[in-house]
């Protein structure tokens, strides 16, 4: 517990604002922070005044001045909340609902590196054994670490991963299908330019080779395009996700390690392909495949 | 004579052919996954709403059913009121709050519902019988499980915690009678359902004669957003929310999974139009000098092109018809993955099986098909034959 520097208390609670900017009032008034996208929508700024009431059909409400303005953070947990979020002053909120004495949660900092293996501050606890302390001896609220709030918070997204996994994996097996598909397609329409090789001498291992060889190159060229593909893609969803949802979280990252994991499997892809079809090429006898 | 040239040409290279169509069936699965997440998510939400019975539902005004804790009071009064109004056939109070039951060594957390049990719209029973008496309790399994309490028994509840004189508040006796499907409420939520005179007592000065939501029953044929408008003029306290408008919310919420199925659902048609394109080109190269000499004896242009258009079908068709089968198997799977959303009900389905969504990709798909055979048909038939038999006899 003496490893506690720093508490914040915060009531959560709904907030209506009743009254656009009607006149700016004196500086005698408390401040409050609004979403950006409240500002946007009810055409509020900072320095404007409004008035504000915890139900809409409350008969009179408090005026408050707009201090700041306030934008979402990159919280995945956020982004599908569409209501609008006010900050005021606790005190403030507990009149204003009149809840009296009341928090809805509070936040406890630990020192920084506490609990860690060998850091100075070892003896001291760390985030888990502080809450285990509060849970102890709690009675009616629970403590969690920042972590096990993290985890939390992002189930949504772990479930949303998973899914663009599942539609990843049918991707790739409808891709190799289509390779293959058009490997085959290739080798058959040069059956007779291989069958006339062959018997000009050329190997069976050569023909192999070059149609391998011949695979993975679209296989590459076809990943290069993809990746170019993909960034612009990410882009566009970056950029539309971004402004339906008012957030800076980036929804779709190509990065050299995603780009590295889609040019290998695509190579791969086109060798196993190519040789599948080389297989069925060589297979067969040169003279039939010149036709006699 | 046609549809036998069709399928021979097809059966010619069956190795390349049974690929197309495995292709095609994995387009088709695709597209049906995506037609039936489009559709799917909206009308698994309609049928928990409509299964309700309740058109309307009223909110403290500015929120959502359960959204926050905001009540409003004069519950009693406001009910009575908007029985009032002709075209009202239910109304249905509802009060959330929290539920806490002491165990030997740890409490249990859960949802507590303050319904009324003649007109509640909130659960289905599975098990056991329905409230009968104010201190008759319905729970769900997930309660149940956690609790290890047994239909029939009888336990200490509370309704919430006195932090400073460490013990609990609103402690009462219930009997557990039954155990209920809660319909709008998650798969792992522990919930529970006590008469909402009683939750209200429980409560203390906090709950007293308050309510979250009211469900309202309009009479058949009644224009619910009319009364849901006259509702919110005579009491300012209050939102409607209609079936029609949470649905909309619904879409806003889960747009993202739209606009994917659509993205989705194009590229899958588009691979499937160029696999059976490129497949039906390369197979009309390579019978082109069999189809100079088909043109040289005779054979009429439509029956030429109507073979070339028959070969992209039939592989359409029976690509088509497997991708059904595969689709339905790979939505469960996906739908398994998706039902792990937090905070969904846990009955709710991402990907709905409807026989209109498979009509629909069949259809797209079999219609790519059609068309995937125009280009190489009007290839075939606009060769000039003498040049072809020329070309095909010197190579």
């Amino acid at each position: 517990m003496r490893a506690w520097i720093r508490r914040w208390c915060a009531l959560t609670g709904a907030v209506i604002l009743t009254a656009p900017v009607l006149h700016v009032q004196g500086q005698g008034l408390r401040t409050i922070a609004i979403d950006e996208r409240l500002g946007m929508a009810a055409g509020l700024a900072v320095g404007d005044s409004v008035r504000f009431a915890a139900m809409a059909s409350a008969p009179s409400g408090q005026w408050v001045r707009i201090g700041a303005i306030t934008r979402r953070s990159a919280d995945p947990s956020e982004i599908a909340r569409s209501e609008y979020r006010v900050r005021l002053h606790l005190d403030q909120l507990q009149s204003l609902t009149g809840v009296g004495d009341r928090i809805g949660r509070f936040a406890v900092r630990t020192q920084e590196n506490a609990g860690a293996p060998g850091s100075a501050s070892g003896t001291v606890a760390g985030p888990d054994s502080v809450s285990a302390a509060i849970n102890a001896m709690a009675f009616g609220f629970r403590a969690y670490p920042a972590a096990e709030v993290a985890i939390e918070t992002s189930a949504t997204f772990r479930v949303v991963n998973r899914f663009h996994r599942a539609i990843g994996i049918i991707t790739i097996v409808a891709s190799a299908i289509f390779l293959l598909c058009i490997t085959l397609l290739k080798v058959d329409e040069r059956r007779r330019e291989v069958g006339a090789l062959r018997l000009l001498g050329l190997s069976r291992a050569t023909v192999v080779r070059s149609v391998m060889l011949e695979a993975s190159l679209i296989a590459l060229l076809g990943s290069a395009l993809g990746a170019g593909f993909g960034a612009a893609a990410s882009a566009i969803v970056n950029w539309y996700y971004q402004g339906v949802y008012a957030t800076p979280l980036r929804f779709a990252l190509v990065t050299p390690e995603i780009v590295a994991i889609a040019v290998t499997l695509s190579l791969l892809l086109g060798i196993v392909s190519g040789y599948l079809a080389a297989q069925r090429l060589v297979r067969t006898a040169p003279l039939e495949l010149v036709g006699r | 004579m046609i549809a036998r040239l069709a399928l021979a040409s097809l059966t010619r290279r069956r190795g390349r052919t049974a690929l197309t169509i495995a292709g095609v069936a994995v387009a088709t699965a695709m597209l049906l996954d995506m037609v039936m997440l489009g559709s799917g998510m909206r009308e698994s939400f309609r049928g928990f709403i409509e299964q309700q019975g309740f058109q309307l539902r009223l909110t403290p005004r500015g929120t959502m059913p359960f959204d926050s804790e905001a009540t409003v009071g004069g519950a009693q009064a406001l009910v009575a009121r908007i029985a009032e109004d002709p075209e009202v056939v239910a109304v249905a109070p509802v009060l959330g709050a929290k539920l806490f039951t002491p165990r030997a060594d740890s409490v249990v957390p859960a949802f507590l519902l303050g319904i009324d049990p003649a007109v509640q719209g909130d659960y289905v029973l599975a098990e056991g019988r329905d409230i009968a008496a104010p201190d008759e309790m319905v729970v769900n399994g997930a309660w149940l499980e956690a609790t290890g309490v047994r239909l029939g028994d009888t336990i200490r509840v509370a309704s919430g915690y006195d932090a400073q004189l460490r013990r609990f508040s609103g402690e009462g006796s219930v009997r557990v009678v039954g155990r209920g499907r809660f319909m709008m409420l998650a798969g792992g939520e522990k919930v529970a359902a006590l008469p909402i005179a009683t939750v209200q007592g429980m409560g203390g000065e906090d709950l007293r004669d308050r309510l979250s939501v009211v469900l309202v029953a309009t009479r058949a044929g009644a224009d619910v957003e009319t009364v849901g408008r006259r509702i919110e003029a005579s009491d300012a306290r209050v939102s409607a929310l209609s079936t029609e408008a949470a649905l909309r919310f619904v879409d806003e919420r889960l747009s993202y999974f739209r606009q994917l199925a659509f993205i989705l659902a194009s590229v899958s048609l588009i691979t499937g139009f160029l696999l059976v394109t490129t497949l039906v080109t390369v197979s009309v190269n390579e019978r082109i000098g069999e189809i100079a000499v088909m043109r040289a004896i005779g054979v009429a242009r439509e029956r030429i092109v109507v073979q070339v258009m028959l070969e992209g079908l039939v592989l359409s068709v029976i690509g088509a018809v497997l991708g059904l089968g595969l689709g339905i198997v790979t939505a469960k799977w996906l739908n398994e993955i998706l039902s792990a959303f937090p905070g969904l009900p846990a009955a709710f389905d991402f990907f709905l099986f409807e026989p209109s969504a498979a009509v629909r990709s069949l259809g797209l798909i079999i219609s790519c098909g059609i068309g995937a055979g125009l280009w190489p048909a009007w290839r075939a038939t606009t060769l000039s034959i003498a040049q072809t038999l020329r070309e095909e006899a010197v190579a």
